[in-house]
């Protein structure tokens, strides 16, 4: 749940920030408007690109593309990888069932998915002829053992989670080679979008491992992707090359290198020197990449929301108040504050809703306090309140987190609240912030990717939710998200969630800043960039339409 | 001799003892919980156990030092926390990175340090001297990133002449092309322990000029070069042995900054990612394995005295 902004720290942090908090695992899907057709045809047509100049010339092939990782992979099984670089690698070399982009599905490995009238079965039909890298055909045997595995209990899958519903495991069902089941113990919506993080694993492979997580069989994954393992020198790079029996067509480059770049500024360097061709940037570095000319910069959506959380269960108690939530609001202007965090507006939209706009009937037209000094001390006046003094917990060498922080102090300054800063390093950050019973402090800055569906973001603000970290309480939006969960009826689920975003923002539970972009630099020389669609966290969604111009 | 040996190896036991219990408690006292990196935010209270329990790192922490170090006396570091991989494996996959570039640096160091040590003590308060002194303070003082990034923009971006990132390049198996990846982080470690031994040098060469048999050689007319390179040298050279010895620990610990700015894939940067994820079986197996190597890289260095100079055996 918190910020994943600084690359330059190196995987595990970014695992930790991904996967334990609040994060990454509801899916990593986004907002991007190609929506590439997986059984296309093997030649990319050469379609007018949207803004970037890229796809002019025709799809060649041949060529290596190499993408900067800040860190070695920890474990290249999708069952398994929680962090960003596992999760960008695991995108080429495993194929997902089935991917989500603005609502619009993609069927990679699966050909259908339906619900049936009770809305308690889904029957997912697999492609015909789908291949292993090894050669061995995937079946609905694969799908099935990949299901199971994820759900025994021994096998410490953190998917775990999203089949389990209500109590109860779902079930998968071998119907035909090419069919599976899967039972739901009750009516779920938003057990559809956990799906997108099924990247089915070999039965052929990991049958007789007692413990896959450990397995030697993960040093050279068999995958079922557009591209296949080759190499990998640990702490250098993993290469992985074209398996040309893909589903999707035959991918255009020969090969695809990870290489693992730790320091950020040297990284930038090796950018520019061409030993890089993929990158991610920082706000701040953008204009010295851009300058080189050499490089598509392209900022996109990461379906995340950074927002500055109240401690409600804090010690001085004054943030349970509304009135004093609604005050700092009012104390705060949002878009001084993106320009202070982001550097640029093109970085980060604002935002009001606590659902990102990737999400399922999100609106951001719900209520905001915002930039108001006067009206923040009558608040203050009227709420009781004098003399405050809040801390604000900081996560060292954050820079968006020390920008915010330092800008709240001096607003809030204004309105005669005192806030202290305190820094601490990234696991002591982290264990003060995730820890429940933490009443000593009242601010921080933080931020989450929850996916598509609404439903995943129950955790985060009904009161019993297992990511409530602000102790947000309102019955009213507990009883909404589990209306919310059951219904499945669209148009009654788009009523209950849109009254459930206004509540929250009503009650100024959290501040919401801005749903932040992901920069990727991208060498000029590559092509078919949108069919390869870029996508949060794993850069791009099918590697395979890439091509060297 | 041997019985020496024999009694300096049983000392290292309660010393590599003390190493572990203090390196196991203080990680054990940092704040962070490495379980907290296998949670997600749908996972359920038992679930978060289940894999504590998996781990054993539900046990208090005197069972899991005691189970750690049982094993560690067989040989066995223990598994990593996040991947799984065995310790002891990962740590000698990356020790040929950074033994060679550590030594590289280390032997650069030394042959540039011995010579400019010499010169600027003999010449004690004249320009070469000062020019020295300044070189050694401004290698102890520059931040070895900066240096390093400073080195990166020069020789990688303007004048193309090297690689600027990792220990090869993609696909290619040439002991060429590894020599031309280490040039640039062995300078900028050479440059740091330059510093260090050419002040080290310097000082003992100003306390060998004053030692009677320097003013008795140069009463038998001998030149100011031949006393320095062929009397005092040997004098000076014998606590570079000490210094070799007490820089085996860094030999495997590796340089945490360079590597990470060169992306070398070496020990070092094993360590950082280790220390970030609290993944203590890695860091205990670091610490433990450079420790041992300090050890055995002093004691070495005492054997190495008693031989190379006979004064120090007849005292003990």
């Amino acid at each position: 749940m918190l910020n994943r902004n600084k690359k330059r720290f190196s995987g595990i942090v970014v695992l930790a920030l991904l996967t334990m908090l609040a994060s990454a695992c509801s899916g990593n899907n986004n907002t991007n408007n190609a929506s590439p057709s997986a059984s296309g045809t093997a030649t990319a047509s050469a379609s007018a690109s949207g803004s970037q100049p890229a796809a002019s010339g025709e799809a060649k092939d041949g060529g290596n593309l190499i993408v900067a990782v800040a860190s070695d992979p920890v474990i290249l099984n999708p069952n398994y990888a929680g962090d960003r670089v596992s999760l960008t690698i695991d995108q080429a070399l495993y194929a997902p069932l089935f991917q989500v982009n603005n609502g619009k599905k993609t069927f990679y490995l699966a050909d259908s998915l339906d619900l049936s009238a009770d809305k308690l079965t889904y029957t997912l039909k697999l492609k015909s002829g789908l291949k292993w890298h090894d050669g061995q055909p995937l079946t609905a045997d694969d799908v099935v053992f990949t299901i199971d595995k994820i759900l025994d209990e021994s096998q410490n899958s953190f998917l775990r989670g999203n089949f389990i519903i209500g109590g109860k495991p779902v079930q998968a069902v071998k119907v035909d080679d090419t069919t599976v089941q899967l039972k739901l113990p009750q009516v779920a919506p938003g057990f559809e979008a956990t799906l997108v993080q099924v990247f089915p694993i070999p039965k052929h492979v990991f049958e007789n491992e007692a413990n896959i997580e450990k397995s030697d069989k993960n040093k050279n994954p068999i995958g079922s992707g557009a591209f296949k393992f080759k190499e990998y020198k640990t702490g250098e790079y993993l290469t992985l090359e074209r398996f040309d029996d893909y589903f999707g067509g035959k991918p255009h480059l020969d090969s695809i290198t990870y290489r693992v770049a730790k320091d950020t500024n040297a990284a930038n360097l090796a950018l520019q020197n061409g030993e890089l061709n993929v990158k991610y940037l920082d706000p701040q570095d953008v204009a010295t990449i851009q300058a080189t000319g050499n490089f598509e910069i392209l900022p996109y959506s990461e379906g995340r929301l950074a927002y500055m959380m109240y401690n409600h269960n804090s010690a001085t108690g004054a943030l349970a108040k509304k009135e004093v939530r609604e005050a700092i609001g009012y104390a705060l202007n949002r878009e001084e504050l993106i320009q202070v965090a982001y550097a640029s507006a093109d970085y980060a939209d604002p935002a009001h809703s606590f659902l990102t706009p990737d999400v399922l009937y999100q609106t951001n037209d719900v209520p905001t306090y915002d930039n108001d000094v006067a009206k923040a001390k009558e608040l203050l006046k009227t709420a009781g309140v004098s003399n405050l003094k809040l801390r604000f917990i900081v996560q060292s060498g954050n820079k968006v987190q020390e920008a915010v922080s330092l800008y709240v102090q001096q607003k809030l300054k204004d309105v005669g609240i005192t806030v202290e800063l305190s820094s601490m390093d990234a696991s002591a950050f982290v264990a003060k912030f995730t820890d429940p019973k933490a009443t000593d402090f009242d601010l921080v800055v933080s931020g989450y990717i929850m996916g598509f569906d609404p439903d995943a973001y129950s955790m985060l603000f009904t009161s019993d939710g297992s990511s409530n970290y602000s102790h947000y309480n309102n019955p009213q939006v507990d009883a909404l998200f589990k209306q919310g969960a059951g219904e499945g009826d669209p148009a009654k689920r788009e009523a209950i969630y849109k009254d459930a975003q206004k509540i929250v923002a009503e009650d100024a539970a959290i501040y919401p800043i801005a749903y932040t972009k992901t920069i990727v630099a991208v060498d000029k020389r590559y092509g078919g960039l949108d069919q390869a669609v870029l996508k949060p966290v794993v850069i791009f969604e099918d590697p395979s339409k890439l091509y060297l111009k | 001799m041997r019985q020496l040996f024999i009694k300096r190896l049983l000392q290292t036991i309660p010393l590599l003892l003390f190493v572990s219990i203090v390196c196991f408690a203080m990680i054990k006292l940092a704040p962070g919980d490495p379980v907290l990196s296998f949670v997600t935010p749908n996972m359920h209270a038992e679930d978060i156990e289940r894999i504590r329990h998996n781990l054993g790192l539900d046990r208090p922490a005197y069972v899991q030092y005691f189970l750690w170090i049982k094993e560690a006396v067989t040989g066995n570091l223990g598994y990593s926390l996040v991947n799984h991989q065995p310790v002891l494996d990962q740590i000698l996959d990356r020790l040929p990175a950074t033994a060679g570039l550590m030594g590289s640096a280390i032997g650069l160091a030394v042959l540039l340090a011995i010579p400019l040590g010499l010169v600027a003590g003999a010449n004690r308060g004249r320009w070469i001297d000062k020019l020295v002194n300044l070189v050694a303070y401004v290698g102890i003082s520059v931040p070895l990133f900066w240096l390093a990034i400073l080195l990166i923009y020069y020789f990688s971006i303007h004048l193309h002449w090297l690689p600027s990132m990792g220990m090869r390049t993609i696909g290619v198996r040439s002991a060429v092309d590894v020599l031309k990846h280490g040039i640039m982080p062995c300078i900028v470690l050479a440059f740091s322990f330059l510093a260090i031994y050419v002040r080290y040098i310097r000082s003992s060469t100003i306390g060998q000029l004053r030692e009677d048999y320097v003013q008795i050689q140069y009463a038998y007319g001998s030149t100011k070069r031949i006393v320095l390179f062929r009397h005092v040298m040997k004098h000076v050279l014998l606590p570079i042995i000490t210094l070799l010895g007490m820089s085996m620990g860094e030999l495997v610990a590796g340089a945490i900054v360079t590597e990470t700015v060169f992306s070398w894939p070496g020990i070092g940067s094993l360590g950082m990612t280790a220390v970030r994820g609290m993944d203590y079986p890695v860091i205990m197996g670091i610490t433990l394995f450079s420790s041992i190597l300090l050890i055995l890289g002093n004691l070495a260095a005492d054997l190495l005295y008693g031989i190379a100079d006979p004064r120090i055996k007849s005292k003990r």
